[in-house]
C-alpha cells in the first residue's frame, strides 16, 4: 500500500484520541489509590522500574 | 506517605531511583534552594521520568557561585551552555543554566535565579520531603498544582486536550486533597486564571 492510497477517518481518530486522554486521567486515578493503598516501598518498586529503565545510574 | 501540613514536611519510605539519587548528588552541594515543576509529582509518586529537574535558588555573588562552581566540577558535574564560571555567572542573572554529569546529558538540572513573586513564595513555603535521612526541598503543593494546570495546553469540552501538565496536576491533588490548603490553593487558580482547568482535577 502506498502513503496516498491510505484512507484516514479524522471523526474515528478524534474518538480515538478522546477516549485514551480518558484512559490515561483514570491511570492516574488508579494509581493514586495504588500509592494510597500499598506501602512506599511496594509503590516505589513498580514506579522505579519506569523511571530506571530510561535514567540509567 | 505521610504529609505534616503544619510542619510542611511530607515523610516517605520509598525506594530512591536513579533520578532521585541524581538530584541528591546535586542539591547536597547547595546550602539552599526549592525544586518546582516536574520532578516535584516524580518524587511524591508519578509514574514518569523526566529529561530535567528544575531548581531555583537565592541570588548569589560572584564569588559564592564561583565556590560552588568549584564544587560542581569537583564532584563531576558540567554546565551545558558554557565552561566559563564568569560566563556562566553572566547567563544565570538573565536565564537558567543546566548542569549534567560529565558525560551524561540527561537528566540535567535547570538551575535558576529566583526572580518573580511565584519564586519567591515557592522558595518561602517550601515543603522538606524526607527519604530516611534524606531530604528534598520542593515547592508547596497548592501552587504546584495550580503551575501545573497553567502550563498545560489550552483545551475546551469539544476538544479535550490533556498531556503531562494536567496529569502531574491530577496526581498531586488526587493525592493530597484532604491536606492541601483549600484557600490558598483557590488564590493561585485565580491569580493564574486556570479556574476553567479545575475539571481536569476531579
Amino acid at each position: 500500500m502506498q502513503a496516498e492510497d491510505v484512507k484516514v477517518d479524522l471523526e474515528e481518530l478524534k474518538k480515538f484520541k478522546e477516549k485514551n486522554i480518558r484512559e490515561r486521567l483514570e491511570f492516574i486515578d488508579f494509581w493514586v489509590e495504588y500509592i494510597k493503598t500499598h506501602s512506599d516501598k511496594e509503590w516505589s518498586k513498580q514506579q522505579n522500574i519506569v523511571i530506571d529503565s530510561q535514567i540509567k545510574d | 506517605m505521610e504529609y505534616d501540613e503544619r510542619k510542611k514536611e511530607i515523610r516517605l519510605d520509598k525506594e530512591l531511583n536513579n533520578l532521585d539519587n541524581f538530584v541528591l548528588e546535586f542539591t547536597t552541594l547547595l546550602e539552599d534552594y526549592v525544586i518546582v515543576s516536574g520532578y516535584v509529582s516524580i518524587l511524591l509518586g508519578r509514574s514518569r521520568a523526566t529529561e530535567d529537574i528544575d531548581l531555583l535558588i537565592p541570588k548569589m555573588s560572584y564569588n559564592e557561585f564561583e565556590k560552588l562552581w568549584m564544587q560542581f566540577e569537583k564532584n563531576g558535574f558540567e554546565c551545558m551552555n558554557t565552561s566559563k564560571i564568569q560566563g556562566a555567572f553572566k547567563m544565570l542573572n538573565e536565564h537558567a543554566i543546566r548542569f549534567f554529569k560529565k558525560g551524561r546529558p540527561i537528566p540535567n538540572i535547570e538551575f535558576k535565579i529566583i526572580k518573580t513573586d511565584l519564586d519567591r513564595y515557592s522558595f518561602e513555603k517550601k515543603i522538606k520531603v524526607t527519604i530516611k535521612n534524606k531530604s528534598f526541598l520542593i515547592s508547596p503543593l497548592e501552587l504546584q498544582i495550580a503551575y501545573k494546570l497553567f502550563l498545560a495546553t489550552e483545551g475546551t469540552d469539544k476538544d479535550l486536550k490533556v498531556d503531562k501538565d494536567i496529569e502531574d496536576a491530577r496526581h498531586l491533588y488526587k493525592l493530597f486533597k484532604e491536606k492541601i490548603n483549600k484557600d490558598e490553593f483557590l488564590v493561585f487558580i485565580n491569580k493564574l486564571n486556570v479556574k476553567k482547568k479545575l475539571k481536569f482535577l476531579e
